[in-house]
Protein backbone atom coordinates (compact mmCIF):
# COMPACT_ATOMS: atom_id res chain seq x y z
CA UNK A 1 0.00 0.00 0.00
CA UNK A 2 1.31 3.44 -0.98
CA UNK A 3 0.04 6.35 1.11
CA UNK A 4 0.21 9.91 -0.14
CA UNK A 5 -0.91 13.25 1.27
CA UNK A 6 -2.31 15.47 -1.43
CA UNK A 7 -2.65 19.09 -0.30
CA UNK A 8 -4.96 20.57 -2.94
CA UNK A 9 -6.84 20.07 -6.20
CA UNK A 10 -3.87 21.02 -8.40
CA UNK A 11 -1.74 18.38 -6.64
CA UNK A 12 -4.52 15.83 -7.17
CA UNK A 13 -4.51 16.57 -10.90
CA UNK A 14 -0.70 16.29 -10.91
CA UNK A 15 -0.94 12.90 -9.15
CA UNK A 16 -3.32 11.75 -11.88
CA UNK A 17 -0.82 12.82 -14.53
CA UNK A 18 1.97 10.86 -12.83
CA UNK A 19 -0.32 7.85 -12.55
CA UNK A 20 -1.05 8.05 -16.26
CA UNK A 21 2.64 7.52 -16.93
CA UNK A 22 2.44 3.99 -15.45
CA UNK A 23 -0.81 3.10 -17.24
CA UNK A 24 -1.17 1.39 -20.59
CA UNK A 25 -3.88 -0.26 -22.67
CA UNK A 26 -5.58 -3.05 -20.72
CA UNK A 27 -5.11 -1.47 -17.30
CA UNK A 28 -7.93 -1.15 -14.78
CA UNK A 29 -8.07 1.46 -12.02
CA UNK A 30 -10.74 1.41 -9.32
CA UNK A 31 -11.27 4.72 -7.61
CA UNK A 32 -13.10 5.09 -4.30
CA UNK A 33 -13.86 7.79 -1.75
CA UNK A 34 -16.81 9.81 -0.45
CA UNK A 35 -18.79 12.46 -2.32
CA UNK A 36 -16.46 15.38 -2.87
CA UNK A 37 -13.27 13.42 -2.16
CA UNK A 38 -11.69 14.37 -5.48
CA UNK A 39 -12.22 11.29 -7.65
CA UNK A 40 -13.14 13.19 -10.79
CA UNK A 41 -10.25 15.61 -10.19
CA UNK A 42 -7.84 12.67 -10.11
CA UNK A 43 -9.48 11.25 -13.25
CA UNK A 44 -9.00 14.61 -14.98
CA UNK A 45 -5.28 14.35 -14.25
CA UNK A 46 -5.15 10.83 -15.64
CA UNK A 47 -6.94 12.06 -18.78
CA UNK A 48 -4.48 14.93 -19.16
CA UNK A 49 -1.53 12.60 -18.64
CA UNK A 50 -2.81 10.11 -21.20
CA UNK A 51 -3.48 12.91 -23.67
CA UNK A 52 -7.13 12.10 -24.34
CA UNK A 53 -9.89 14.31 -25.72
CA UNK A 54 -11.66 16.14 -22.91
CA UNK A 55 -13.31 17.48 -21.03
CA UNK A 56 -13.17 14.68 -18.46
CA UNK A 57 -16.26 15.45 -16.38
CA UNK A 58 -18.33 13.49 -13.89
CA UNK A 59 -19.72 10.41 -15.65
CA UNK A 60 -22.51 9.94 -13.11
CA UNK A 61 -25.21 10.82 -15.63
CA UNK A 62 -23.93 8.84 -18.62
CA UNK A 63 -22.41 6.01 -16.49
CA UNK A 64 -19.52 5.54 -18.94
CA UNK A 65 -17.75 7.88 -21.31
CA UNK A 66 -15.01 7.06 -23.83
CA UNK A 67 -12.26 9.66 -24.32
CA UNK A 68 -10.26 8.90 -27.47
CA UNK A 69 -6.52 9.53 -27.43
CA UNK A 70 -5.12 12.63 -29.12
CA UNK A 71 -1.57 11.21 -29.07
CA UNK A 72 -2.10 7.74 -30.55
CA UNK A 73 -2.14 6.19 -27.10
CA UNK A 74 -4.91 4.21 -25.43
CA UNK A 75 -8.34 5.81 -24.92
CA UNK A 76 -9.63 6.46 -21.40
CA UNK A 77 -12.91 4.74 -20.52
CA UNK A 78 -14.22 6.72 -17.56
CA UNK A 79 -16.93 4.87 -15.65
CA UNK A 80 -19.10 5.78 -12.67
CA UNK A 81 -20.74 2.95 -10.74
CA UNK A 82 -22.50 5.40 -8.35
CA UNK A 83 -25.94 4.55 -9.71
CA UNK A 84 -25.38 0.93 -10.60
CA UNK A 85 -27.01 -1.71 -8.47
CA UNK A 86 -24.09 -4.13 -8.58
CA UNK A 87 -22.03 -6.40 -10.75
CA UNK A 88 -24.95 -7.45 -13.01
CA UNK A 89 -25.60 -3.88 -14.05
CA UNK A 90 -21.91 -3.21 -14.53
CA UNK A 91 -21.85 -6.21 -16.87
CA UNK A 92 -24.78 -4.67 -18.78
CA UNK A 93 -22.62 -1.77 -19.91
CA UNK A 94 -20.16 -4.22 -21.45
CA UNK A 95 -16.83 -2.80 -20.29
CA UNK A 96 -15.12 -6.04 -21.29
CA UNK A 97 -15.51 -4.96 -24.91
CA UNK A 98 -13.03 -2.09 -24.46
CA UNK A 99 -10.99 -3.37 -21.51
CA UNK A 100 -8.07 -4.68 -23.56
CA UNK A 101 -7.41 -1.61 -25.68
CA UNK A 102 -8.25 1.13 -23.18
CA UNK A 103 -7.30 2.40 -19.75
CA UNK A 104 -10.49 1.79 -17.74
CA UNK A 105 -11.05 3.93 -14.66
CA UNK A 106 -14.08 3.15 -12.51
CA UNK A 107 -15.28 5.67 -9.91
CA UNK A 108 -17.32 4.15 -7.06
CA UNK A 109 -15.93 0.83 -8.27
CA UNK A 110 -14.98 -0.59 -4.86
CA UNK A 111 -16.90 -3.75 -4.08
CA UNK A 112 -18.45 -3.77 -7.57
CA UNK A 113 -15.86 -3.80 -10.33
CA UNK A 114 -13.09 -6.05 -8.94
CA UNK A 115 -14.27 -8.89 -11.16
CA UNK A 116 -13.29 -7.01 -14.31
CA UNK A 117 -9.58 -7.87 -13.99
CA UNK A 118 -7.20 -9.76 -11.70
CA UNK A 119 -4.52 -7.09 -12.15
CA UNK A 120 -5.69 -3.67 -11.09
CA UNK A 121 -4.86 -0.52 -9.16
CA UNK A 122 -7.15 0.21 -6.25
CA UNK A 123 -7.08 3.84 -5.18
CA UNK A 124 -8.99 5.23 -2.25
CA UNK A 125 -9.20 8.92 -1.40
CA UNK A 126 -9.98 10.04 2.14
CA UNK A 127 -10.95 13.59 2.77
CA UNK A 128 -9.58 14.71 6.12
CA UNK A 129 -12.55 15.20 8.34
CA UNK A 130 -10.98 18.11 10.00
CA UNK A 131 -10.30 19.08 13.52
CA UNK A 132 -9.24 22.39 14.96
CA UNK A 133 -7.42 24.56 12.49
CA UNK A 134 -7.68 21.99 9.70
CA UNK A 135 -8.24 23.79 6.42
CA UNK A 136 -9.79 20.57 5.14
CA UNK A 137 -8.18 20.59 1.73
CA UNK A 138 -5.75 17.72 2.39
CA UNK A 139 -6.61 14.34 0.90
CA UNK A 140 -5.05 11.05 1.93
CA UNK A 141 -4.64 8.83 -1.08
CA UNK A 142 -4.03 5.09 -0.76
CA UNK A 143 -2.79 3.21 -3.80
CA UNK A 144 -2.74 -0.57 -3.85
CA UNK A 145 -1.52 -2.75 -6.71
CA UNK A 146 -3.40 -6.05 -7.03
CA UNK A 147 -1.90 -8.84 -9.14
CA UNK A 148 1.52 -8.95 -10.76
CA UNK A 149 1.14 -6.11 -13.25
CA UNK A 150 2.82 -3.41 -11.12
CA UNK A 151 5.86 -3.61 -8.89
CA UNK A 152 4.84 -1.66 -5.80
CA UNK A 153 8.19 -0.02 -5.09
CA UNK A 154 8.57 1.15 -8.68
CA UNK A 155 4.98 2.34 -8.57
CA UNK A 156 5.67 4.27 -5.37
CA UNK A 157 8.62 6.04 -7.03
CA UNK A 158 6.50 6.88 -10.05
CA UNK A 159 3.54 8.37 -8.21
CA UNK A 160 5.37 10.36 -5.54
CA UNK A 161 5.90 14.01 -6.41
CA UNK B 1 -51.51 26.61 -40.02
CA UNK B 2 -52.71 23.35 -41.52
CA UNK B 3 -50.72 24.04 -44.68
CA UNK B 4 -47.51 23.57 -42.68
CA UNK B 5 -46.20 20.01 -42.62
CA UNK B 6 -47.07 17.79 -39.64
CA UNK B 7 -43.84 16.78 -37.87
CA UNK B 8 -43.64 13.83 -35.49
CA UNK B 9 -40.82 14.13 -32.93
CA UNK B 10 -39.34 11.30 -30.85
CA UNK B 11 -37.08 11.77 -27.81
CA UNK B 12 -35.43 8.96 -25.79
CA UNK B 13 -32.06 10.38 -24.74
CA UNK B 14 -32.46 9.73 -21.01
CA UNK B 15 -35.40 9.07 -18.67
CA UNK B 16 -38.34 10.24 -20.71
CA UNK B 17 -39.99 8.56 -23.66
CA UNK B 18 -41.41 11.56 -25.50
CA UNK B 19 -43.52 11.77 -28.66
CA UNK B 20 -44.73 15.15 -29.91
CA UNK B 21 -46.58 16.53 -32.91
CA UNK B 22 -45.98 20.01 -34.24
CA UNK B 23 -46.88 22.16 -37.26
CA UNK B 24 -44.42 25.02 -37.67
CA UNK B 25 -44.25 26.56 -34.20
CA UNK B 26 -47.69 25.27 -33.18
CA UNK B 27 -47.81 22.55 -30.56
CA UNK B 28 -50.41 19.85 -31.26
CA UNK B 29 -49.38 17.06 -28.89
CA UNK B 30 -46.76 16.40 -26.22
CA UNK B 31 -47.01 12.89 -24.75
CA UNK B 32 -44.36 11.81 -22.26
CA UNK B 33 -43.87 8.57 -20.35
CA UNK B 34 -41.26 8.72 -17.62
CA UNK B 35 -39.28 5.85 -16.19
CA UNK B 36 -38.26 7.97 -13.21
CA UNK B 37 -40.27 5.85 -10.76
CA UNK B 38 -38.40 2.81 -11.89
CA UNK B 39 -35.14 4.69 -11.28
CA UNK B 40 -35.90 5.98 -7.82
CA UNK B 41 -34.54 2.85 -6.21
CA UNK B 42 -31.17 3.57 -7.79
CA UNK B 43 -31.23 7.30 -7.23
CA UNK B 44 -30.66 7.76 -10.91
CA UNK B 45 -30.69 6.41 -14.40
CA UNK B 46 -29.50 2.95 -15.25
CA UNK B 47 -28.95 2.56 -18.98
CA UNK B 48 -30.37 -0.90 -19.43
CA UNK B 49 -33.39 -0.13 -17.29
CA UNK B 50 -33.93 3.04 -19.32
CA UNK B 51 -33.69 1.18 -22.65
CA UNK B 52 -36.22 -1.41 -21.55
CA UNK B 53 -38.59 1.24 -20.27
CA UNK B 54 -38.33 3.16 -23.57
CA UNK B 55 -39.07 0.01 -25.53
CA UNK B 56 -42.21 -0.68 -23.52
CA UNK B 57 -43.42 2.93 -23.56
CA UNK B 58 -42.73 3.80 -27.20
CA UNK B 59 -45.89 2.52 -28.96
CA UNK B 60 -48.39 3.55 -26.23
CA UNK B 61 -46.81 7.04 -26.09
CA UNK B 62 -47.02 7.35 -29.89
CA UNK B 63 -50.73 6.45 -29.78
CA UNK B 64 -51.36 8.96 -27.00
CA UNK B 65 -49.67 11.73 -28.99
CA UNK B 66 -51.69 10.95 -32.13
CA UNK B 67 -54.94 10.88 -30.15
CA UNK B 68 -54.06 14.19 -28.44
CA UNK B 69 -53.49 15.83 -31.85
CA UNK B 70 -56.52 14.15 -33.44
CA UNK B 71 -54.26 12.85 -36.18
CA UNK B 72 -53.46 9.50 -37.75
CA UNK B 73 -50.07 8.15 -38.73
CA UNK B 74 -51.03 8.76 -42.36
CA UNK B 75 -51.15 12.52 -41.67
CA UNK B 76 -47.48 12.68 -40.62
CA UNK B 77 -45.29 14.47 -43.18
CA UNK B 78 -41.86 13.93 -41.59
CA UNK B 79 -40.26 12.20 -38.60
CA UNK B 80 -37.65 13.84 -36.36
CA UNK B 81 -35.71 12.04 -33.63
CA UNK B 82 -33.01 12.80 -31.07
CA UNK B 83 -29.74 11.51 -32.56
CA UNK B 84 -27.69 12.57 -29.48
CA UNK B 85 -26.23 13.42 -27.07
CA UNK B 86 -27.56 11.02 -24.45
CA UNK B 87 -27.37 7.47 -23.16
CA UNK B 88 -26.32 5.18 -26.01
CA UNK B 89 -28.80 2.36 -25.33
CA UNK B 90 -31.68 4.73 -24.73
CA UNK B 91 -31.02 6.78 -27.88
CA UNK B 92 -30.98 3.63 -29.95
CA UNK B 93 -34.60 2.80 -29.06
CA UNK B 94 -35.90 6.16 -30.31
CA UNK B 95 -33.75 6.15 -33.42
CA UNK B 96 -34.88 2.63 -34.33
CA UNK B 97 -38.53 3.55 -33.82
CA UNK B 98 -38.14 6.69 -35.94
CA UNK B 99 -36.44 4.79 -38.75
CA UNK B 100 -39.17 2.15 -38.75
CA UNK B 101 -41.88 4.84 -38.93
CA UNK B 102 -40.10 6.76 -41.68
CA UNK B 103 -39.71 3.63 -43.80
CA UNK B 104 -43.26 2.41 -43.17
CA UNK B 105 -44.78 5.83 -43.92
CA UNK B 106 -42.30 6.60 -46.71
CA UNK B 107 -41.58 10.01 -45.19
CA UNK B 108 -38.27 11.83 -44.61
CA UNK B 109 -36.32 11.26 -41.39
CA UNK B 110 -34.35 13.94 -39.50
CA UNK B 111 -31.88 13.00 -36.75
CA UNK B 112 -31.44 16.14 -34.65
CA UNK B 113 -29.50 17.46 -31.65
CA UNK B 114 -31.11 17.11 -28.23
CA UNK B 115 -29.56 20.31 -26.83
CA UNK B 116 -30.72 22.50 -29.71
CA UNK B 117 -34.13 20.82 -29.35
CA UNK B 118 -34.41 22.32 -25.86
CA UNK B 119 -34.00 25.77 -27.40
CA UNK B 120 -36.46 25.00 -30.23
CA UNK B 121 -39.09 24.09 -27.62
CA UNK B 122 -39.33 27.78 -26.74
CA UNK B 123 -40.75 28.50 -30.21
CA UNK B 124 -43.79 26.42 -29.26
CA UNK B 125 -44.42 28.69 -26.29
CA UNK B 126 -43.84 32.22 -27.56
CA UNK B 127 -43.45 31.88 -31.33
CA UNK B 128 -40.39 32.13 -33.58
CA UNK B 129 -37.10 33.13 -31.96
CA UNK B 130 -35.18 36.11 -33.29
CA UNK B 131 -31.70 34.59 -33.44
CA UNK B 132 -29.00 34.96 -32.34
CA UNK B 133 -29.95 33.92 -28.80
CA UNK B 134 -27.99 32.69 -25.80
CA UNK B 135 -29.43 29.56 -24.20
CA UNK B 136 -28.79 28.42 -20.63
CA UNK B 137 -29.45 24.68 -20.47
CA UNK B 138 -29.50 23.09 -17.04
CA UNK B 139 -30.56 19.55 -16.23
CA UNK B 140 -29.37 16.37 -14.53
CA UNK B 141 -26.89 15.67 -17.28
CA UNK B 142 -26.31 19.08 -18.88
CA UNK B 143 -25.07 22.48 -17.83
CA UNK B 144 -24.28 24.53 -20.89
CA UNK B 145 -24.34 28.03 -22.29
CA UNK B 146 -25.04 27.90 -26.01
CA UNK B 147 -24.94 30.58 -28.65
CA UNK B 148 -27.62 29.74 -31.21
CA UNK B 149 -27.05 31.73 -34.39
CA UNK B 150 -29.70 29.87 -36.35
CA UNK B 151 -31.92 27.26 -34.77
CA UNK B 152 -31.92 24.99 -37.84
CA UNK B 153 -28.26 25.19 -38.80
CA UNK B 154 -25.88 26.79 -36.36
CA UNK B 155 -25.15 26.54 -32.66
CA UNK B 156 -21.91 26.82 -30.69
CA UNK B 157 -20.92 25.89 -27.17
CA UNK B 158 -19.79 28.91 -25.14
CA UNK B 159 -19.33 27.11 -21.85
CA UNK B 160 -20.14 23.97 -19.91
CA UNK B 161 -19.54 22.28 -16.59
CA UNK B 162 -16.02 20.98 -16.02
CA UNK B 163 -17.19 18.38 -13.50
CA UNK B 164 -20.74 17.83 -12.20
CA UNK B 165 -23.91 18.95 -13.98
CA UNK B 166 -26.11 21.32 -11.96
CA UNK B 167 -28.90 18.75 -11.60
CA UNK B 168 -26.39 16.12 -10.52
CA UNK B 169 -25.11 18.53 -7.85
CA UNK B 170 -28.69 18.92 -6.58
CA UNK B 171 -29.05 15.12 -6.36
CA UNK B 172 -25.72 14.61 -4.58
CA UNK B 173 -26.14 17.48 -2.15
CA UNK B 174 -29.64 16.20 -1.36
CA UNK B 175 -28.04 12.92 -0.37
CA UNK B 176 -25.45 14.70 1.78
CA UNK B 177 -28.16 16.43 3.80
CA UNK B 178 -30.44 13.42 4.03
CA UNK B 179 -33.02 14.39 1.39
CA UNK B 180 -34.38 11.92 -1.14
CA UNK B 181 -34.00 11.61 -4.92
CA UNK B 182 -34.85 13.55 -7.04
CA UNK B 183 -32.78 16.26 -5.38
CA UNK B 184 -34.13 19.28 -7.27
CA UNK B 185 -37.67 19.49 -5.92
CA UNK B 186 -36.64 18.22 -2.47
CA UNK B 187 -33.92 20.85 -2.04
CA UNK B 188 -36.28 23.58 -3.26
CA UNK B 189 -38.86 22.48 -0.68
CA UNK B 190 -36.29 22.40 2.14
CA UNK B 191 -34.82 25.74 1.04
CA UNK B 192 -38.21 27.43 1.40
CA UNK B 193 -37.77 27.18 5.19
CA UNK B 194 -34.15 28.28 5.15
CA UNK B 195 -32.19 31.51 4.94
CA UNK B 196 -30.21 31.73 1.67
CA UNK B 197 -27.81 34.19 3.30
CA UNK B 198 -27.10 32.14 6.42
CA UNK B 199 -24.28 30.12 4.84
CA UNK B 200 -22.26 31.44 1.91
CA UNK B 201 -21.07 28.54 -0.21
CA UNK B 202 -18.39 29.05 -2.89
CA UNK B 203 -19.20 30.11 -6.46
CA UNK B 204 -17.06 27.93 -8.74
CA UNK B 205 -14.90 29.49 -11.48
CA UNK B 206 -15.77 33.09 -10.63
CA UNK B 207 -12.33 34.23 -9.46
CA UNK B 208 -10.36 36.58 -11.69
CA UNK B 209 -7.93 33.92 -12.95
CA UNK B 210 -10.69 31.37 -13.52
CA UNK B 211 -12.73 33.94 -15.42
CA UNK B 212 -9.85 34.35 -17.85
CA UNK B 213 -9.54 30.67 -18.65
CA UNK B 214 -13.12 29.49 -18.03
CA UNK B 215 -15.19 32.57 -18.66
CA UNK B 216 -18.49 30.77 -19.33
CA UNK B 217 -17.67 27.40 -17.77
CA UNK B 218 -19.06 26.03 -14.53
CA UNK B 219 -17.74 23.84 -11.72
CA UNK B 220 -19.97 22.38 -9.03
CA UNK B 221 -17.70 19.77 -7.41
CA UNK B 222 -16.07 22.31 -5.08
CA UNK B 223 -19.52 23.45 -3.97
CA UNK B 224 -20.51 19.84 -3.30
CA UNK B 225 -17.37 19.33 -1.20
CA UNK B 226 -18.01 22.58 0.68
CA UNK B 227 -21.49 21.37 1.63
CA UNK B 228 -20.09 18.01 2.74
CA UNK B 229 -17.51 19.74 4.92
CA UNK B 230 -20.03 22.11 6.43
CA UNK B 231 -22.33 19.23 7.37
CA UNK B 232 -19.45 17.18 8.82
CA UNK B 233 -18.20 20.08 10.90
CA UNK B 234 -21.67 20.69 12.31
CA UNK B 235 -22.07 17.02 13.15
CA UNK B 236 -18.64 16.80 14.76
CA UNK B 237 -19.46 19.75 16.94
CA UNK B 238 -22.71 18.10 17.93
CA UNK B 239 -24.88 20.75 16.26
CA UNK B 240 -28.07 19.83 14.44
CA UNK B 241 -27.67 20.41 10.69
CA UNK B 242 -30.01 23.24 9.64
CA UNK B 243 -31.18 21.46 6.51
CA UNK B 244 -33.22 24.46 5.33
CA UNK B 245 -30.28 26.88 5.55
CA UNK B 246 -27.86 24.47 3.87
CA UNK B 247 -30.37 23.77 1.06
CA UNK B 248 -31.09 27.48 0.59
CA UNK B 249 -27.40 28.46 0.64
CA UNK B 250 -26.54 25.74 -1.87
CA UNK B 251 -29.44 26.63 -4.17
CA UNK B 252 -28.43 30.29 -4.03
CA UNK B 253 -24.84 29.47 -5.00
CA UNK B 254 -25.99 27.42 -8.02
CA UNK B 255 -28.55 29.98 -9.19
CA UNK B 256 -26.10 32.86 -8.70
CA UNK B 257 -23.27 31.43 -10.78
CA UNK B 258 -25.55 30.10 -13.55
CA UNK B 259 -27.35 33.38 -14.05
CA UNK B 260 -24.28 35.55 -13.62
CA UNK B 261 -22.38 33.76 -16.39
CA UNK B 262 -25.35 33.50 -18.76
CA UNK B 263 -26.02 37.24 -18.46
CA UNK B 264 -22.30 37.93 -18.95
CA UNK B 265 -22.37 35.86 -22.16
CA UNK B 266 -25.33 37.88 -23.47
CA UNK B 267 -23.64 41.18 -22.67
CA UNK B 268 -20.25 40.30 -24.09
CA UNK B 269 -21.70 38.80 -27.26
CA UNK B 270 -24.19 41.59 -27.75
CA UNK B 271 -27.16 39.21 -27.52
CA UNK B 272 -30.49 40.60 -26.38
CA UNK B 273 -32.47 37.36 -25.89
CA UNK B 274 -31.85 34.52 -23.44
CA UNK B 275 -33.62 31.15 -23.43
CA UNK B 276 -33.71 29.21 -20.15
CA UNK B 277 -34.40 25.48 -20.55
CA UNK B 278 -33.76 22.03 -19.12
CA UNK B 279 -35.26 20.31 -16.09
CA UNK B 280 -33.44 22.49 -13.53
CA UNK B 281 -35.23 25.51 -15.08
CA UNK B 282 -38.16 24.30 -12.97
CA UNK B 283 -36.30 25.58 -9.90
CA UNK B 284 -38.21 28.63 -8.68
CA UNK B 285 -35.15 30.47 -7.33
CA UNK B 286 -33.24 29.99 -10.59
CA UNK B 287 -36.21 31.31 -12.58
CA UNK B 288 -36.64 34.31 -10.30
CA UNK B 289 -32.95 35.26 -10.30
CA UNK B 290 -32.68 34.83 -14.08
CA UNK B 291 -35.74 37.02 -14.56
CA UNK B 292 -34.48 39.83 -12.35
CA UNK B 293 -30.93 39.82 -13.71
CA UNK B 294 -32.12 39.73 -17.33
CA UNK B 295 -34.51 42.58 -16.63
CA UNK B 296 -31.72 44.63 -15.02
CA UNK B 297 -29.47 44.01 -18.04
CA UNK B 298 -32.17 44.74 -20.63
CA UNK B 299 -32.21 41.15 -21.88
CA UNK B 300 -35.46 39.56 -22.99
CA UNK B 301 -35.86 36.25 -21.14
CA UNK B 302 -37.80 33.50 -22.83
CA UNK B 303 -38.67 30.23 -21.24
CA UNK B 304 -41.21 27.58 -22.06
CA UNK B 305 -43.65 26.02 -19.60
CA UNK B 306 -42.24 23.23 -17.44
CA UNK B 307 -43.57 20.36 -19.60
CA UNK B 308 -41.55 21.80 -22.51
CA UNK B 309 -38.46 22.41 -20.32
CA UNK B 310 -37.92 18.82 -19.33
CA UNK B 311 -37.10 16.23 -22.00
CA UNK B 312 -39.99 15.76 -24.43
CA UNK B 313 -40.81 14.80 -28.01
CA UNK B 314 -42.46 18.11 -28.94
CA UNK B 315 -39.11 19.94 -28.72
CA UNK B 316 -37.64 17.47 -31.19
CA UNK B 317 -40.65 17.93 -33.49
CA UNK B 318 -40.18 21.71 -33.15
CA UNK B 319 -36.55 21.47 -34.22
CA UNK B 320 -37.58 19.07 -37.02
CA UNK B 321 -40.13 21.64 -38.20
CA UNK B 322 -37.44 24.36 -38.30
CA UNK B 323 -35.18 22.08 -40.34
CA UNK B 324 -37.98 21.10 -42.75
CA UNK B 325 -38.91 24.75 -43.23
CA UNK B 326 -35.36 25.34 -44.49
CA UNK B 327 -35.60 22.49 -46.99
CA UNK B 328 -32.47 20.91 -45.50
CA UNK B 329 -31.68 17.39 -46.76
CA UNK B 330 -33.05 14.59 -44.52
CA UNK B 331 -30.73 12.26 -42.61
CA UNK B 332 -29.84 8.99 -44.31
CA UNK B 333 -31.72 5.95 -43.06
CA UNK B 334 -28.52 4.35 -41.80
CA UNK B 335 -27.38 7.19 -39.52
CA UNK B 336 -26.26 6.06 -36.07
CA UNK B 337 -27.11 7.73 -32.78
CA UNK B 338 -24.13 9.50 -31.21
CA UNK B 339 -23.98 9.60 -27.41
CA UNK B 340 -21.56 12.55 -27.49
CA UNK B 341 -22.99 14.43 -30.50
CA UNK B 342 -21.46 17.93 -30.42
CA UNK B 343 -23.88 20.85 -30.23
CA UNK B 344 -22.46 22.26 -33.47
CA UNK B 345 -24.17 19.42 -35.30
CA UNK B 346 -27.82 20.43 -35.31
CA UNK B 347 -28.82 17.84 -37.93
CA UNK B 348 -26.99 14.58 -38.67
CA UNK B 349 -26.29 13.46 -42.24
Amino acid sequence: MIDLDVPDAESMTALGERLAAVLRAGDLVLLGGDLGAGKTTLAQGVGAGLGVRGPVTSPTFVIARVHPSLVEGPPLVHVDAYRLGGWDELEDIDLEATLDEAVTLVEWGEGVAEGLAGDRLEIHIDRSHGGDGDPGEVRHVHVRAVGGRWDESALATAVRP
Amino acid sequence: MSDQPLILGIETSCDETGVGLVRGTTLLANAVASSVDEHVRFGGVVPEVASRAHLEAMVPTLHRALAEAGAGLGDVDAVAVTAGPGLAGALMVGVSAAKALAVALDKPLYGVNHLVGHVAAEQLENGPLAEPVVALLVSGGHTEILLVEDIATSATLLGQTLDDAAGEAFDKVARLIGLKYPGGPNIQRAAADGDPGAIRFPRGLTGQRDLERHRYDFSFSGLKTAVARWVETAEREGRAVPVGDVAAGFQEAVADVLTRKAVLACQERGISTMVLAGGVAANARLRELTRSRCAAAGIELRQPRFSLCTDNGAMIAALGAAVVERDLPPSSLDFASDSSLPVTQVLVG
